[in-house]
């Protein structure tokens, strides 16, 4: 038996709808559905139970039985049961089916599902009204049903959700049994509880299937985890430090008015006659051909491009050029870029790294307070890598690095922050990790983000003010 | 001709000048740049120094242009595009050292009687003029206007390094000084402070010194140990391998990257951590070897020490300026012209480790010169700290632009100063060496000790570790290097 699902379109009553499935599910194969809230994790489980309205596409192989258990099959149940109770025209209290009769149906192995019921100890429940139990009850019944079933295939939607310690253990035994010969389908929220025969992890975003990797891919397995990580989490952007506080701005004043700006060389012009205003809480999208100057505009900023004096520029309330120094612009400016990555070559700690974005330094060389490591701490936690607090910088993965130096550039909660192509280099898992953190982040609405990318498909919600630069014409 | 400024003082002060130097406290730079705000500060010459100072007290806040003579500007060399590139302002000596409120000097030693000459009328009325090398003050002699206030500011890195330090809100060592004979209105402590501060040195360490020290110790330093002795080492160590049947392209590789290798063990903790490196039978070997080396060697330590404390040193290297360079240039192409220049390194792989294994005999020879070299300055009255800065501390850099761009290249980048006094060391200590070498073979210099014999005499190791730990360089590198790692990064 092959599941084959094909491009795939498929719409469910609330409207919420699947789009380009492509899936497999081979027989030796034990998959997890996983994903945030919301992205359509069970209704992928249902389509194998044959539910949802099929728009375009096709389905083969989807077996039967199929033991199903998921709130909706619960929902499904208990209705089916109410409406029996409104059936009941006569003036005589209904008082429903008993769980036994639930349970042992024509379909049922009764031996196995004796046996279920005596390790879920249920007996004492048998002959009470199935509408009666509580959901925890009712959700136990229904596991037995999909057990004992003989199927097929077993598709398990948050299965444990409602168990008590001891009751998921044994489940989880139980279903390492079922799994010498049943394939299963699961659907989790916590990777934390994912049985050990799970093979393949299938991850779920907007209604589309996203990535599908092998459990034995441990990369791969890896960055799944911190992404669900962060987009199941409640993410709370860990806050300011007060002991290092920001000046404040003058709100009447634009963060940054560049006015007339040229950048020359003696033998080329980059830049001519630019004006761009930034206003505060504006968040930016810069983008344009390599070779248009958006490097050197955004260097002209954070204050790195020597031409920043022969420019008329206004910065946080300094007219450049008037003696500030540049450790008085860098304090109101967080600032990612790959030429930044490559610059931070630092064997320093992972905790050091963010601290460093309080004092606008590239390696740690002041002494840190211990509030500055609690905030860093708790960006670790945000990122998924509270364990490696005291890891080198240096030794992670390049995806991972990149999330760092995006949290250390908002660490302070900078009045701008400027986002140079920060996915560049990034393979999809950490491209959508990294996007995740900025949505965040412009959410937050504290932030200007400036945000400089090729890829038109990293839109980001929230920005809505554009400046698309072109290639100067003498620059050729 | 000039006149030694040193000759010139009773010994009694010539003493305390050479004593002096002092690792300052976070807590003397807390007026920052204030000392500077608002001044005009105008540089003379736009190399790697001039360029890179002038951005890093620019982005602190000051104000920087460049002086460059008029055909420098008319013909758009290097120098002028590297300051107009960057946005400078740059104008003739006449148009802005008249403006200036402090005159930075960072041209070559070679240039700076011309220099100075030329630009000290022009200066205003207690205007302050900038050193960042004290030859010129302490060996030619340079008398400044009275009402001038000198002060010396001394990155102790490339240019390059300067600049990218401070970028990454850091900084790189300095020295500064006051030249005594010339602060009229007792301020030239408070402008060097605030030029340390505006290059972001004190955020890594200054040292206040005069420039008397800085000149001696500076000099012994770069002709003996930094230059000298690794220029030495290599040409001997190639030679040896070469003539015991090894691999050239092997031989060229572990020299080339070798004392960038041994002495960054050397950077972290001192001679005794370098040796440490080593199995206990290689230690031994290399201590043998070292207390042999500097027997032979110390003569040869002490006249260079002699030669530049009395000025011997200087007026023969000024002879040669006068000469047009004659023999600087000629001992220069004969450096390029040697077996281990002309060799390339092969492309095998060499362990970090192997370096060490392999590299016996450059483990005792930096062992010797460093502790030589420490011992002749500290004799001759300079303080411990400034002969530690100037032997071992500064090896490691030297080493660093040897494994980038072996020996021409290397004397090509160094000062002239320092690159004339490692072809006088050089041209002595090869002979010197002659009969030591013959009896080394490849067990010390290219091949290790076999790995059959790695048992050792507990006496003897326990008396070499003794020996290697209470040496006076590793008692003040600890401090100093102590001082730094407070300052330094957290890592």
């Amino acid at each position: 038996m092959t599941i084959q699902l094909t491009d795939l379109h498929v719409e469910f009553d609330q409207g919420f709808q699947l789009k380009h499935i492509n899936w497999q599910v081979e027989k030796q194969q034990h998959w997890l559905i996983t994903g945030a809230n919301g992205a359509g994790k069970s209704a992928l489980a249902a389509v194998l139970a044959g539910y949802g309205d099929i728009q375009s596409g096709s389905t083969g192989g989807l077996p039967s039985p199929i033991g199903w258990v998921s709130f909706e099959a619960q929902a499904e149940l208990i209705d089916a049961e109410l409406k029996k109770d409104d059936a009941d025209i006569t003036d005589v209290i209904s008082l429903g089916t008993p769980v036994r009769e639930i349970i042992f149906t024509s379909e049922i192995d009764a031996a196995i599902a004796q046996d279920l019921i005596t390790k879920f100890e249920l007996d004492y429940l048998l002959n009470r009204a199935f509408r009666k139990l509580s959901t925890g009850e009712s959700r136990k019944v229904m596991i037995i049903r999909a057990l004992s079933c003989k199927a097929e295939l077993l598709i398990l939607d948050e299965p444990f959700d409602g168990l008590d310690s001891s009751t998921h253990a044994m489940l989880q035994t139980h279903l390492s049994g079922l799994a010498q010969h049943t394939p299963i389908v699961m659907v989790l929220n916590r990777f934390d509880e994912i049985p050990d025969f799970v093979s393949h992890v299938a991850y779920m975003e907007n209604g589309e299937l996203r990535h599908q990797v092998e459990r034995n891919d441990e990369a791969a397995y890896a960055e799944l985890y911190q992404l669900l990580h962060l987009k199941t989490t409640q993410l709370q952007i860990p806050p300011a430090d007060t002991d290092t506080d920001i000046p404040a701005l003058n709100p009447q004043q634009p963060l940054v008015k560049l006015t007339n700006i040229c950048v020359k060389y003696t033998d080329m012009v980059l830049i001519n006659n630019l004006d761009w205003t930034i206003e505060a809480n504006q968040h930016w999208q810069l983008s344009g051909p390599n070779g248009s100057g958006k490097t050197a505009i955004l260097s002209l900023i954070t204050g790195d491009h020597p031409q920043c004096y022969t420019n008329d520029i206004f910065v946080f309330g300094f007219q450049r050029g008037n003696g500030e120094s540049i450790w008085q612009i860098k304090q109101f400016i967080g600032y990612v870029s790959t030429a930044l990555q490559w610059e931070y070559r630092v064997g320093t700690s992972l905790r050091n790294v963010i601290i460093s974005g309080f004092y606008d330094s590239i390696g740690l060389y002041s002494k840190s307070t211990d509030r500055q490591k609690q905030i860093a701490d708790q960006w670790l936690t945000l990122l998924g890598m509270q364990d490696r607090a005291d890891y080198p910088f240096n030794k992670l993965s390049y995806g991972d690095q990149r999330l760092l130096l995006i949290a250390r550039a908002m660490v302070k909660h900078p009045p701008l922050l400027i986002l140079d192509e920060p996915c560049l280099g990034l393979d999809d898992i950490n491209r959508q990790l990294v996007l995740a953190l900025i949505e965040k982040i412009c959410e937050a609405n504290e932030t200007s983000v400036i945000y400089v990318n090729h890829h038109a498909q990293d839109r980001i919600a929230g920005i809505d003010n554009y400046l698309a630069l072109e290639k100067s014409a003498d620059n050729s | 001709m000039s006149n030694n400024y040193f000759n010139t003082l009773p010994l009694r002060e010539q003493l305390e000048q050479l004593a002096k130097c002092r690792f300052m406290h976070m807590n003397e730079f807390t007026e920052g740049v204030d000392a500077l705000k608002g001044k005009k500060m105008v540089i003379i010459g736009c190399g790697a120094q001039g360029l890179n100072q002038g951005l890093n007290l620019r982005d602190s806040g000051l104000d920087v242009s460049y002086t460059l003579r008029q055909a420098a500007i008319d013909e758009k060399r290097q120098s002028y595009k590297n300051a107009a590139d960057n946005g400078f302002t740059v104008g003739t000596y006449e148009e802005l050292i008249p403006t200036a409120d402090i005159v930075l000097n960072l041209t070559p030693d070679k240039q700076h009687t011309p220099v100075v000459t030329a630009v000290m009328p022009l200066m205003k009325q207690g205007a302050c003029l900038s050193y960042s090398h004290g030859f010129n003050i302490v060996e030619e002699g340079m008398q400044i206007r009275e009402d001038l206030t000198v002060i010396m500011v001394a990155p102790k890195c490339p240019g390059s390094e300067v600049r990218a330090e401070y970028v990454r809100g850091f900084g790189v060592p300095t020295l500064i000084a006051v030249h005594e004979d010339n602060d009229p209105q007792g301020h030239g402590l408070a402008l060097a402070k605030a030029y340390a501060v505006g290059t972001g040195g004190h955020k890594a360490g200054v040292l206040m010194s005069s420039f008397i020290a800085e000149v001696k110790s500076d000099l012994m330093g770069e002709q003996t140990i930094l230059c000298g002795m690794l220029q030495t080492g290599s040409l001997l160590c190639f030679d040896k391998m070469i003539d015991k049947g090894m691999d050239a392209g092997y031989a060229s590789k572990l020299i080339q990257f070798g004392w960038e290798t041994i002495t960054e063990a050397l950077k972290y903790g001192g001679v005794t951590n370098m040796l440490d490196r080593l199995s206990n039978p290689a230690k031994i070997k290399a201590f043998d070897l070292s207390e042999e080396l500097k027997v032979i060697m110390r003569p040869l330590y002490n006249k260079h020490q002699d030669d530049i404390i009395n000025g011997t040193f200087s007026s023969t290297m000024m002879a040669d300026w006068a000469n047009d360079d004659v023999n600087l240039l000629g001992w220069r192409a004969e450096t390029g012209e040697t077996a281990f220049e002309k060799t390339p390194a092969g492309d095998m792989e060499i362990s970090e480790q192997e370096y060490f294994d392999h590299g016996i005999l450059m483990v005792a020879m930096v062992k010797a010169g460093v502790e030589l070299a420490f011992e002749t300055m500290t004799a001759a009255g300079i303080i411990a700290d400034s002969a530690y800065y100037e032997s071992l501390h500064e090896t490691p850099l030297i080493a660093n632009t040897i494994a980038r761009k072996k020996l021409y290249e290397m004397n090509a980048t160094i000062s002239d100063t320092a690159e004339y006094g490692c072809y006088l060391y050089n041209h002595a200590c090869l002979p010197l060496l002659g009969d030591f070498m013959k009896n080394i073979d490849t067990d010390v210099i290219g091949r290790g000790l076999s790995s059959d014999d790695n048992g050792v005499d507990n006496a003897r190791l326990i008396e070499i570790n003794a020996a290697l730990r209470s040496h006076p360089v590793e008692a003040i590198g600890a401090t100093l290097r102590g001082h730094m790692a407070d300052m330094k990064k957290i890592v």
